[in-house]
């Protein structure tokens, strides 16, 4: 991002794309206020206990339309368990996910991913034995499956053209994997398997991206040509990203919320984040507010 | 990150600029060279160096993934270490499994505490005393109940009981009934309620006191640097700095190139 | 015989029963508990025992001491096959710790027949000293335990189960109190639950492996004794408690002593009440219900409860769960490689009925090959569940011998009769449904299918270990109630001559058995034939290949990949929009169809006389497939089916040139589990490694390290 979007004023703009439809556009109008005219995520009063350890406490998100919302926090601040419960890998001890205007806390994950809610992992999670190429169309079939009817599913060769070929390969050219379409992904090197693990999410076709920490484990070029890429292949998607290093998303996110000890500390646009006093003691300042 | 630091990769790859382990003096109870490990076609540890001074808390920090706990794995012989040395106490431990190095004193307790679920809380300890080595600072089982009041109320409680405070000083306690001289600690405020990290920051303050150097594996750089004599931070496989945590602490370039915590 | 006495008979029968199931169970449990081995031999160790305890009475020398020869073998045939037990954990158990659990079954399994080979042939040499001599199958009890004893109130018992009751509570009591109370049980405990940290902190629990396996084989020892004392000694005894013994400790939760003991005696009660009438006084219960009632209780515990009644699930929480070592992007032949000599093979298969009658008899075509396809087919349904989907199911001869059966069925007109007098009778009587081999062959794959689509809706939720369990309770909830049911044959099994016609409509060229394409060939001087050549070798052989294309083509088809990603990574696959259960249970009816298939040939095409029986349905032929599968390596459909040719081969040539065929065929399974654990297709590839031979194939793939990859990414997940 540093490289496409250095001017301060793009930034509030960024993640929408000009062409995009008129909520994008509502959604950067509307970055840095707590109005809910056009959320298309929400949660209210989220809560997780494992035992008496209460890693998500009482949250209230409501992520706009088009927005790019970075989640912060120290390690520990409950922000994977946030994203669990978003995406249903957890169920929560008390509270709903609203998506789109609907309660989707009941629902599995895979019903969420099928609604639009994309999520990435932390821990690079691609089909290591398959190939590159495989592992993008698997997410690209999910996409079109129902435009198959059973027999295709089961008998056609999946070598046959068709749209899920064209997203493919569409992906594949997106996040610069390409060329290494027929390499194994799990030989891969760390670097192509996150930007693999992105492009999973793209193929999925997502309303909304979750991104846990898509640079973790990554070098200084690295970091950057990934963010570049998010910014990049995913601009015209609400963007929900995780991340542990505050000045990473700075100039990227319209607004930031800040976790700390499974609670919502304070959300705000960067800038009012950077400042605020709460925030640096969280990261500095030792046991808790 | 603005553009002009992203800009200036080279300091990243962590130069030896940054460290300075020279003047530091003492015996030295651990001292890892070049270590490289990982897992399949992985490396996560790309030539890890630094040591640990007897006596001495030593803290290893660094975000989520640089490969700390893969070098307590590599440290204690859960994993084969594929180049470089590990001397304890100027032995080379290279090679050894988790039980030979057990057996030398070093002492784990790991993520997530693993204590045994279904055992009580004084079974717990008694494997301690089953394993471990006959060093200088071996415990009795009695002998660390009474240090550890809360346990001993709850001595023939299961481990699965326990809240996540008590399971992180059993799992302490433990490594001290089978006698560590060093402790490894991973994450060891992982997960807990302030108040109980405190408690938690104590004991490790006492253990040390009674002559136990301690490697502690954080990413919390605010526990560690109330805990730690010396810190080094790792990232991306490597050690980046090096020093006194004190000096650490006024570093606002490393704290925030590397650990991703200055605002 | 009062009804009260009647019903404090039952119980002392049902805690005799109980308590020798509580200590077989124990000692599965134990060993299961400490290092994740199920094993299958368990059984078989309980039956050495009561052969060891024969052979200790047999020996002369004992006969002028002051004890009875029965005290002397309680004594010492414990011991013995506790030295067996560690002997087996060290030389073949050892070099699999780290895998999953499937391979310990294999491995067991081997073991299994070659004691089974041992014990009913009384082969070996050490074996055949201790026996000389003896022939009897009753262990002699001292005069002290005979009769009975009076417990007052007008009731008596049998000394002897008053005996049994008391020594395996006094043994079960003492294993307790030794988890409980000694340094070994604490580590056996301890590492019960994570063993990883027990290395941590010192302790070499692999030096406590040897020590736990001789024990669980000794408590099997001493169960085997003490029920051969009232039951006798006989080769099949193993086989008839091993899997109530699964069971028990399934149902009790794998690793819990308590489970065991509540499960044993549980099962040894229930069991016995309802093999026995009176004590339900009115209501007896059918005597269907007696064979079937404890798997369903196990089916249901299970499902209420994946970890069994005392089971916890956090303690096994280590995550060691090796994975399945698929053959898949192994060989060293390329994709066209293999398909010129896919080609070929069938090929050559198509001509080898040319020199019948001349170079080999018509047995090695009409039986022998077809018997070696059948199995192809049956292998190749269960690559589908195992080397794609990752279901381990030990319950796959459910679905081959209900297909078996249905022919059979069908051929009798017993399923048309089913119909009889409903609309539906005419229809079938038109399409000359009980004639019409295709039709048979149709119902057989429906039947499995739903058979399939119901076992995997309810079990495909449990995980691991446990639905490998369910599976097996399933198949023998089937095998059970059949030999119950008079309408299936019960034990006798069915066998009708009449046979089916290729043909539907009543319209056919003939029986199944009967049509033959050629009777003998001449070409110039040269006899090529001399035999019959029937139709149905090119039938089974058709429908073969056909399946193994189908089966293929679906692999290939999106419905195949989501499959591949579910066994690389479930949760991904989830999280890309993928309903997992649903695809693993689709693959699991589409499984027992095909296995329900090959089932179906087998009755119809190996003979004049139509035949099925219970045999078709025992467990063991489950194991069979299995090792079937992973000789030829699986996750590869062309694998298994090489795995399944030379497994039936073997097995016919083995038969053909020695006595002990089963336990050169068993220790053939130890070492392929061993030493090639991917299977014949990675054969080429181990070759390579050391021979640098080149096949020119391989092309592009990095499988050539298949080692470490995969594990690494597990791995990975528990790193920082």
């Amino acid at each position: 991002m540093a490289g496409d979007v250095t001017d301060q004023n793009a930034e509030q703009a960024s993640p929408g794309d000009p062409t995009d439809d008129a909520g994008t556009t509502d959604g950067a109008e509307t970055a840095g206020r707590e109005t809910s005219t056009d959320a298309v995520l929400e949660t209210t009063g989220l809560t997780k206990r494992f035992g008496e350890l209460v890693a998500v406490d009482s949250v209230d998100l409501t992520v706009e339309r088009g927005e790019f919302r970075s989640v912060i926090g120290p390690n520990g601040a409950g922000k994977t368990t946030l994203f669990d419960l978003i995406t249903g890998a957890l169920s929560p001890t008390s509270g709903t996910v609203t998506f789109d205007g609907e309660d989707i806390t009941d629902l599995p994950p895979h019903v969420r991913v099928r609604r639009g809610l994309g999520r990435s992992f932390q821990i690079t999670n691609v089909f290591g034995g398959l190939t590159v190429r495989e592992n993008v169309r698997l997410a690209a079939q999910a996409v079109h499956r129902e435009e198959l009817s059973v027999l295709d599913r089961l008998f056609r060769s999946k070598e046959r053209s068709d749209p899920v070929t064209a997203d493919t390969e569409r992906v594949l050219d997106r996040i610069g994997l390409a060329d290494s379409a027929d390499v194994r992904a799990a030989a891969l090197a760390y670097g192509d398997r996150r930007r693999l693990e992105i492009g999973l999410v793209l193929a999925t076709d997502p309303q909304v991206v979750l991104l846990d920490e898509p640079t973790a484990g990554m070098g200084v070029d690295e970091t950057r040509e990934t963010m570049s890429l998010i910014d990049e292949v995913l601009a015209d998607r609400t963007i929900v990203l995780i991340e542990h290093d505050i000045d990473l998303v700075m100039n990227v996110s319209d607004r930031v919320t800040v976790l700390h000890g499974g609670r919502v500390l304070t959300t705000g646009t960067p800038g009012e984040v950077a400042d605020d006093e709460e925030v640096q003691r969280a990261y500095l300042g030792g046991a808790g507010p | 990150m603005s553009g002009e630091d992203a800009a200036d990769p080279a300091q990243g790859e962590g130069g030896p600029g940054d460290s300075d382990t020279s003047d530091r003096s003492g015996d030295r109870i651990l001292s890892v060279e070049e270590l490289r490990a990982g897992y399949g076609e992985t490396e996560v540890l790309r030539g890890v160096s630094f040591d640990v001074l007897d006596g001495e808390v030593a803290a290893l920090v660094g975000r989520n993934g640089v490969g700390k706990t893969t070098t307590l794995r590599a440290i204690t012989g859960a994993i084969p270490a594929r180049s470089g040395s590990i001397r304890f106490r100027g032995e080379s431990i290279i090679g050894e499994d988790s039980v030979a190095t057990a057996k030398r004193g070093i002492g784990l307790v790991p993520e997530e505490r693993r204590i045994f679920p279904g055992l009580t809380v004084e079974e717990n300890l008694r494997m301690g005393q089953l394993g471990g080595s006959e060093t200088a600072h071996r415990r009795e089982v009695e002998e660390v109940l009474e240090t550890f009041g809360n346990l001993r109320e709850r001595r023939n409680n299961r481990g699965a009981n326990l809240s996540g405070g008590e399971q992180q000083m059993l799992a302490i306690a433990r490594a001290l009934v089978a006698g560590a001289d060093l402790l490894l600690l991973d994450e060891p405020t992982e997960g807990l309620a302030p108040l109980i990290v405190e408690s938690v920051e104590d004991v490790i303050r006492e253990v040390n006191d009674e002559g136990i150097s301690v490697l502690l594996v954080e990413q919390n750089v605010a526990v560690a640097l109330d805990l730690a004599d010396h810190v080094f931070v790792l990232d991306r496989g490597r050690i980046v700095y090096s020093g006194p945590a004190e000096r650490l602490e006024e570093d606002g370039e490393v704290l925030d190139r590397h650990l991703g915590v200055s605002v | 015989m009062s009804a009260f006495t009647a019903v404090i008979d039952q119980l002392i029968n049902g805690l005799t029963i109980g308590i020798v199931y509580v200590l077989l169970a124990a000692g599965l449990s134990i060993i299961f508990g400490v290092m994740d081995v199920i094993n299958f031999a368990h059984g078989e160790l309980f039956a050495l025992g009561a052969y060891f305890a024969l052979a200790v009475a047999g020996v002369q020398l004992l006969e002028g001491l002051p004890f009875h020869a029965f005290w002397i073998s309680l004594l010492l045939a414990p011991l013995a096959v506790a030295v067996v037990g560690g002997g087996i954990e060290r030389l073949t158990i050892r070099p699999l710790y780290g895998r999953n659990p499937l391979y310990h079954i294999l491995l067991t399994f081997g073991l299994v027949l070659v004691f089974k080979d041992v014990i009913e042939t009384r082969c070996c040499p050490p074996y055949f000293l201790l026996f000389r001599g003896t022939s009897r199958s009753s262990v002699s009890l001292p005069p002290m335990l005979e009769g009975q004893v009076a417990l007052g109130a007008g009731i008596t018992v049998a000394t002897y189960s008053v005996f049994v009751i008391a020594a395996g509570t006094v043994v079960a009591l003492g294993t307790w109190w030794a988890l409980n109370n000694t340094k070994v049980g604490l580590i056996v405990r301890a590492g019960a639950q994570d063993r990883g940290m027990v290395r941590h902190l010192g302790i070499d629990i692999d030096r406590y492996y040897t020590l736990v396996f001789a024990f669980g084989s000794a408590l099997a020892a001493v169960a085997g004794i003490v029920l051969a004392g009232r039951q006798g000694v006989f080769p099949a005894m193993g086989d008839s408690v091993i899997i109530p013994a699964f069971v028990i400790v399934v149902l009790g939760g794998l690793g819990s002593f308590r489970g065991a003991v509540v499960g044993g005696l549980g099962v040894g009660l229930i069991q016995t009440m309802l093999t026995s009438p009176p004590v339900l006084g009115e209501y007896v219960p059918s005597e269907e219900l007696s064979g079937v009632v404890v798997f369903i209780l196990m089916i249901i515990v299970l499902l209420a409860r994946p970890q069994g009644l005392f089971g916890n699930p956090e303690w096994q929480s280590s995550g060691e769960e090796g994975e399945l070592l698929t053959g898949s992007g192994e060989g060293v032949l390329g994709p066209t490689w293999r398909k010129r000599l896919g080609i070929g093979l069938v090929a050559l298969l198509a001509l080898v009925p040319l020199g019948v009658g001349v170079r080999y008899s018509t047995y090695v075509v009409d039986s022998l090959l077809v018997t070696m396809m059948i199995w192809a087919l049956f292998a190749l349904s269960l690559d589908f569940v195992l080397g794609y989907a990752g279901l381990v199911s030990l319950g796959h001869v459910l679905f081959f011998g209900v297909g078996a059966y249905t022919s059979v069925l069908v051929a009798q007109g017993k399923v048309a009769g089913l119909f009889a007098d409903t609309p539906v009778a005419a229809l079938l009587s038109v399409l000359g449904y009980s004639d019409s081999v295709f039709l048979a062959l149709a119902t057989g794959v429906g039947v499995a299918a739903v058979l399939a689509w119901v076992v995997g809706y309810l079990s495909i939720r449990v995980a691991g270990v446990y639905f490998a369990m369910i599976t097996l309770a399933f198949a023998e909830l089937v095998r059970n109630a059949v030999l119950k049911l008079q309408w299936a044959g019960s034990t006798d099994g069915l066998s009708t001559a009449d046979n089916l016609d290729y043909g539907i409509f009543g319209q056919g060229i003939g029986e199944v058995g009967d049509v033959v394409l050629v009777e003998e060939l001449t070409i110039g001087p040269v006899l090529v034939i001399g035999g019959e050549v029937h139709l149905s070798y090119y039938f089974v052989l058709v429908t073969v290949a056909g399946s193994y294309l189908l089966a293929r083509r679906m692999m290939n088809a999106p419905f195949g990949s989501v499959l591949q990603a579910i066994r690389e990574s479930e949760q991904r696959a989830k999280f890309l929009g993928y309903d997992t259960t649903a695809y693993k249970r689709r693959a699991f009816v589409v499984s027992g169809a095909l296995a329900g298939l090959a089932g179906g040939l087998l009755p119809i095409t190996t003979g004049i006389v139509l035949s099925v029986g219970p045999s078709d349905l025992h467990w063991i032929v489950s194991g069979e497939v299995i090792v079937a599968t992973i000789l030829g390596g699986m996750g590869t459909l062309y694998g298994p089916m090489l795995g399944a040719g030379l497994f039936v081969g073997a097995e016919e040539l083995l038969v053909e040139y020695t006595d002990q065929w089963q336990a050169i065929l068993g220790l053939l399974f130890v070492f392929f589990v061993i030493f090639v654990p991917r299977g014949l297709v990675s054969l080429p590839a181990l070759l390579d490694r050391h021979l640098d031979l080149d096949l020119g194939g391989g092309g592009g793939e990095t499988g050539a390290d298949p080692g470490p990859a995969p594990e690494a990414d597990a791995d990975r997940e528990v790193d920082d």
